[in-house]
């Protein structure tokens, strides 16, 4: 598309977008959308750190939610443990993402060698292993009860607590941008595209694939936190296979590698997930919501099987290039190959 | 010793369960290459219709077809719905059969209610024979006794049968089968209809073992059957087989000797098979 | 007696955005061997393909027997008696000989057990390693397994994609007899890259480059074309 231009499309609808959500809590006046907006960017962070793995790399991970378990835990048990005071939430933030960036170095190394199918189940296993942990280790985690805990004072307001949490959005965004276009950022989408090849071309394609699990496990982490301290509660849900489920979906719906799908993805899910449940008190059909949101999948995979950002965005280029070449021929080939994936 | 056979008979009853669950995944996951998440659902449309076909009939035999036709028909559903248009695409496989998982489950409730149901063992299969100590159940062990039978009807099938050749054939090499003249979509369709079929007696068979029937146990068993299916070596029936029994055994034996660990047992399993032996435990290099 | 069995009508092919055949014109007569040649990635194995409908046309026509057979499925087109042995052979690695013949054979008659019978002389090694799985094969033998399964049926035609591929000069010997053999009961559309097995067995050629068919004749004038051959073969 060449260079990038400041004011390009995407960077107007970037900052058009920014400002509502800046705009958005005054706005909006029930305190149920504030809180329901800011779970939507906890899940866009998480969702987005899955894209880095699904998208980007092309790998199937089962067991995302120990990450985010392993970031809900840490904040949790150190706020409890210590002060409940912003240092120990930013040591506790600093800690998490150091102790995944660990744990997901050597699941990594582990897991990363076995081809797709066994590598999401090695995944799954490890994962359900932490929940086993969780479960069991019950002088700290409490178990399957959980525990509360109190948040730093600030974070009281919901207000202010929106605003971090979108802070955070955007830092993480901005920073998966950076690093999916950098030249490792390529080598990543070389390996999705043709391990194999990408092999032979001399790069040790594990080192790569450690280095985006080590991201993706970070970021993941980092929404733990927020969620733990969105709930003021944590307890081993934050490790089911749940959570990485909800991951993955929303990905998919908004679609994969892109980055901006998976924020798209939450905002859908969240949103449908919302309404779709507070129907059901109007209308008994929808006394059984789920059923709904089930098809919601089915359908977004028969009509937009590259997800929704996919979808718009091929639609997109193909106007772009019929507007562009009004007297071309019709071509008998496809403008996008049904394979290439979004960049 | 008596605990042993008990515990034993026990861990193989549940083993045998399993297998049947997962040999409806072996021919789905193992040889077609396909993520089907919505296998737990139908167990569970097993159990549940089963179950409804044994109450209404009062014969358990009408409830097992029942719960085997409820299966052809909705794998019949599932595979052109559902599977048809992401051959191929595993994520989409993940979205659309995680969808089609809820829709199933959630319907479950709203035609048979939100609440469990209970069941009971009809009455020829019900109580035990007693020697000394040893109380063997008799429904436990006819499961043991219908998993094996079905084993031998899912070997002699694939390994001496002209459909049985075509299926491991198509496996192989997809392309090739058709070059040959061979439907290979109709095959596909027909070896999904018979997975879906087994997991749907399975569950049918599961309802009297586990006494109670609710629809959030297809996704459990559904896990336990990727396990399975994974640790035996892909599309391997005698692997699958194994690795089901190995899966009841352990659950059983650790449950009792070191019940916090029981949990666990299945994921370690897992883990250890697939960072020492991904290709899977009873699979050698010709077959996998 | 010149019955047109096969015949292609500017035939064009995409794979993916690729645009691969870009207008082959080609004819098989009854009872005849045609030999398709051209230089490597000519678009040889894709026109066999696009027969047998493993990816399909874009534009133009298949007709066989009198009747467009271009949008048909593949194993449609198989049904119809066309046999194709593929550059790769295309043997189920894990299954024996015997269980690939199986595999292939439509209906077990009186006469496709005469015609196995018959193919089992005409390869004494398939029957020598009845039993052997077929990954184990050598070389020839997988060759020679690809073929009698294509020809196992009653077969009206063989679509044969470069034979000799691989194969030490005394094993192409055999399989060109085996060829030579066959060609008394069936018509044959051969790949080949060896000029002068080629030559030896061929009636027609058809020479393809760039996608496209540039010549077709007798192989008579061919042998006798020594611009042609360098031209399009380097060879002479
Ligand atoms: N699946 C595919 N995707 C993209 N390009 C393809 C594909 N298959 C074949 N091609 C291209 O089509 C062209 C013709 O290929 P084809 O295999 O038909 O050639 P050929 O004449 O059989 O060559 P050879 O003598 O090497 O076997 C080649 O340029 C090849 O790269
Ligand atoms: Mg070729």
């Amino acid at each position: 598309m060449g260079q990038e231009k400041y004011y390009s499309l995407k960077n107007v609808i970037f900052l058009i977008i920014i400002i509502a959500l800046i705009f958005f809590p005054y706005v909006a006046d029930s305190r149920t959308l504030t809180i329901l907006m800011t779970q939507v960017f906890i899940f866009s962070i998480l969702a987005m750190s899955y894209d880095i793995l699904l998208g980007y790399t092309g790998i199937v991970s089962f067991g995302h939610a120990m990450f985010f378990g392993i970031g809900a835990y840490t904040t949790a048990i150190l706020l409890s443990m210590y002060d409940n005071t912003m240092m120990i939430f930013l040591i506790s933030i600093i800690v998490g993402m150091i102790f995944t960036g660990f744990v997901s170095f050597l699941v990594g190394l582990l897991t990363l060698r076995l081809k797709s199918h066994f590598f999401a189940m090695l995944t799954l296993a490890i994962s359900g292993l932490f929940l086993v942990v969780a479960e069991k280790w019950r002088t700290v985690t409490k178990g399957n009860d959980g525990f509360t805990f109190r948040a730093p004072d600030l974070f009281r307001d919901r207000v202010f607590f929106y605003f971090f949490v979108l802070v955070c959005l955007v830092v993480a965004f901005l920073v998966l941008r950076r690093f999916v276009t950098s030249p490792l950022g390529k080598v990543l989408i070389a390996v999705r595209e043709n391990e194999q090849r990408t092999r032979s071309l001399g790069f040790r394609t594990l080192h790569y694939k450690v280095i985006a699990s080590i991201v993706a496990g970070v970021v993941a982490s980092l929404s733990g936190s927020l969620y733990a301290i969105s709930l003021r509660f944590v307890n081993t849900s934050v490790m089911s296979m749940d959570i990485t489920l909800d991951a993955l979906l929303m990905t998919i719906i908004g679609g994969v590698g892109t980055l901006v799908g998976p924020i798209v993805g939450s905002f859908v899910i969240e949103i449908a997930q919302h309404y779709l449940s507070g129907l059901a008190n109007d209308y008994p059909i929808f006394e059984r919501w789920i059923i709904f949101f089930g098809m919601l999948y089915i359908l977004v995979v028969i009509f937009f099987p590259k997800g929704i950002v996919g979808t718009v965005y091929v639609k997109y280029l193909t106007w772009k290039s019929k507007k562009s070449r009004p007297q071309q021929p019709k071509q008998s080939v496809p403008l996008v190959k049904d394979k290439e994936r979004l960049e | 010793m008596d605990l042993f056979i008990n515990l034993f008979i026990n861990g193989l009853a549940t083993g045998m369960l399993i297998f049947l669950l997962a040999s409806g995944l072996t021919l789905i996951f193992g040889l077609m290459d396909v993520l089907n998440f919505a296998h737990g659902g139908l167990f569970v449309w097993g159990a549940y219709s089963g179950i409804f076909a044994y109450t209404w009939s009062g014969s358990f035999i009408v409830g097992i077809l029942g719960a085997i036709v409820t299966g052809f028909v909705l794998g019949w559903v599932t595979e052109k719905l559902i599977i048809t248009p992401v051959y191929g695409n595993h994520v989409q496989q993940i979205l659309i059969t995680l969808g089609f998982m809820l829709v199933l489950s959630e319907l479950i409730k709203v035609v048979f209610g939100p609440n469990g149901i209970p069941v009971e063992v009809p009455s020829y299969l019900a109580g035990s024979w007693e020697f000394g100590e040893v109380i063997l159940i008799k429904y436990r062990i006819f499961i043991i006794f219908i998993g094996f039978v079905i084993f031998g009807i899912f070997q002699y099938v694939l390994k001496k049968t002209k459909i049985g050749l075509i299926v491991r054939a198509g496996v192989m090499d997809k392309e090739m089968v058709q070059v040959l003249g061979i439907n290979i979509k109709r095959v596909f369709l027909f070896v999904f209809m018979t997975g879906s079929a087994m997991a749907a007696f399975g569950g049918m068979l599961m309802a009297p073992y586990s006494g109670v029937i609710y629809a959030e146990m297809g996704m459990e068993y559904a896990i336990l059957g990727f396990i399975v299916v994974v640790i035996g070596g892909m599309g391997s029936f005698s692997g699958s087989l194994m690795a089901a029994i190995l899966v009841g055994l352990a659950g059983s034996f650790m449950a009792y000797y070191v019940p916090y660990l029981s949990l666990a047992v299945n994921m370690i399993l897992m883990a250890i098979v697939l960072i020492f032996r991904p290709q899977g435990l009873f699979t050698n290099a010709k077959e996998g | 007696m010149m019955n047109s069995l096969l015949k292609l009508d500017q035939l064009q092919t995409h794979i993916g955005q690729y645009h691969i055949l870009q207008g082959i014109q080609f004819e098989a007569i009854e009872g005849e061997v045609s030999v398709l040649l051209g230089r490597n990635g000519a678009g040889k194995t894709t026109t066999l393909k696009t027969i047998i409908g493993l990816t399909p046309a874009s534009h133009g026509k298949v007709m066989f027997e009198g009747q467009e057979i271009t949008k048909r499925k593949t194993y449609d087109i198989a049904n119809l008696g066309i046999g194709y042995v593929p550059e790769d052979q295309g043997i189920f690695k894990g299954l024996t000989v015997e269980e690939n013949m199986k595999v292939a054979i439509r209906k077990e008659t009186d006469e496709v057990c005469e015609k196995q019978a018959y193919i089992l002389e005409l390869f004494p090694d398939l029957k020598k390693f009845w039993k052997k799985a077929g990954g184990h094969l050598s070389g020839g033998q997988k060759q020679m397994l690809s073929m009698a399964r294509a020809f196992v049926n009653d077969s009206k035609l063989l679509l044969i994609d470069e034979p000799s591929k691989g194969l030490a000069p005394i094993v192409v010997e055999k399989v060109m007899e085996a060829i030579t053999e066959m060609k008394k009961k069936t018509t044959i559309i051969l790949v080949e890259q060896n000029f002068i097995m080629a030559s030896r067995i061929g009636d027609t050629y058809t020479l393809i480059d760039d996608g496209k068919t540039v010549h077709s004749g007798s192989m008579a004038e061919l042998i006798g074309d020594e611009e042609l051959k360098r031209k399009y073969l380097g060879i002479g």
